[in-house]
């Protein structure tokens, strides 16, 4: 009885793994911004500069001494 | 700021059997690129090949230890050396490793009966219910989940390789080994984080399709799962002699 209740298992989980591994992964895991970045390098947003001073990139912010009053 | 805050601060970091090999990639022809339905058949091949392996194990149980040592050896050659020539080497492993697989079987079903079936059913229903979380999106492997399972695996290998190393001195971790409630949940532990690293090889996969990477990755692909699954076999096997045991 285990060895056919787990033959049966293997069987059926061998031929999901066939048929459901050859179809696309759904749009709900494939457009997502958090996905994985195999392989490609991490940029960083921190340079440095000839002097040694670093360089941080990114949309400057107006500082406006009135809001502060 | 990034949303992966862990990353920031510790840097990229993932299996070395995957981050090797998505760089410089170029553009192939259409047949020369990696698909889902290359990469699913080649590790129907591999898989073939392990159990043919393991059943010449089973008949010969003394073939299990050169059967390990060789197919760890190629192991780390198609993942150090040679990727590209995984083509060549991962048929190799999958057999040597299905040798090795068939030998610890053997001896596992001598103590206990029936306990080769039940790791092998296991090892695929976890494999086919896995790879329908991650087709469905109800699994979504994000930088800081892999991080997360590197790092429980890197602790995983390291505490092994302590306990290997303290068993030539006669010493040892016990409670890895035991059949406590401790040692129970430790191997319910390491098999989660073995079943967990299957989501980040379906994902490798997918993306190596996705960007069209050349048609040899659809082996290293193959090879990565077969590596994992490997171990998840062997960790069920033992959690359930453990269990059997109590």
């Amino acid at each position: 009885m285990n060895t056919i209740l787990f033959g049966i298992l293997t069987i059926l989980s061998l031929f999901v793994f066939i048929n459901l591994g050859k179809i696309k992964a759904s749009k709900k895991q494939m457009d997502r911004d958090d996905r994985i970045n195999w392989g490609r390098k991490r940029k960083s947003n921190v340079r440095q500069n000839r002097d040694g001073s670093k360089i941080i990139e990114g949309s400057a912010e107006e500082i406006n001494d009135e809001d502060k009053k | 700021m990034s949303k992966h805050s862990a990353l920031n601060t510790f840097g990229r970091s993932g299996n070395p059997a995957f981050t090797r090999n998505f760089e410089n990639t170029e553009t192939y022809a259409q047949s020369e690129r990696m698909t889902l339905d290359g990469a699913v058949n080649k590790t129907a091949i591999l898989l073939a090949l392990c159990f043919a392996g393991a059943f010449a194990g089973w008949n010969v149980p003394a073939l299990a230890m050169p059967g390990f040592i060789i197919g760890t050896v190629l192991a780390f050659v198609t993942i150090f050396r040679s990727p590209a020539k995984a083509g060549s080497t991962a048929p190799f492993y999958a057999a040597f490793e299905g040798m090795a697989l068939g030998g610890i079987t053997v001896f596992a079903e001598m103590q206990y009966p029936g306990i080769g079936i039940q790791a092998i059913g296991l090892t695929f229903g976890i494999l086919a219910s896995l790879l329908f979380c991650y087709k469905s999106g109800i699994i979504k492997p994000t930088e800081n989940f892999r991080l997360m399972v590197f790092s429980a695996t890197m602790g995983i290998a390291l505490l092994y390789l302590v306990s290997f190393i303290m068993s030539f001195f006669g010493s040892g971790i016990g409670f890895i080994h035991s059949n406590g409630l401790f040692g129970i949940g430790f191997s319910l532990f390491v098999v989660g984080i073995a079943a967990l690293n299957l989501v980040l090889d379906f994902d490798f996969i997918e993306e190596g399709a996705e960007r069209g990477l050349p048609k040899y990755m659809e082996w290293y692909g193959a090879f990565s799962l077969m590596v994992t699954l490997v171990w998840l076999y062997i960790e069920i096997l033992r959690l359930l002699m453990k269990l059997r045991s109590r």
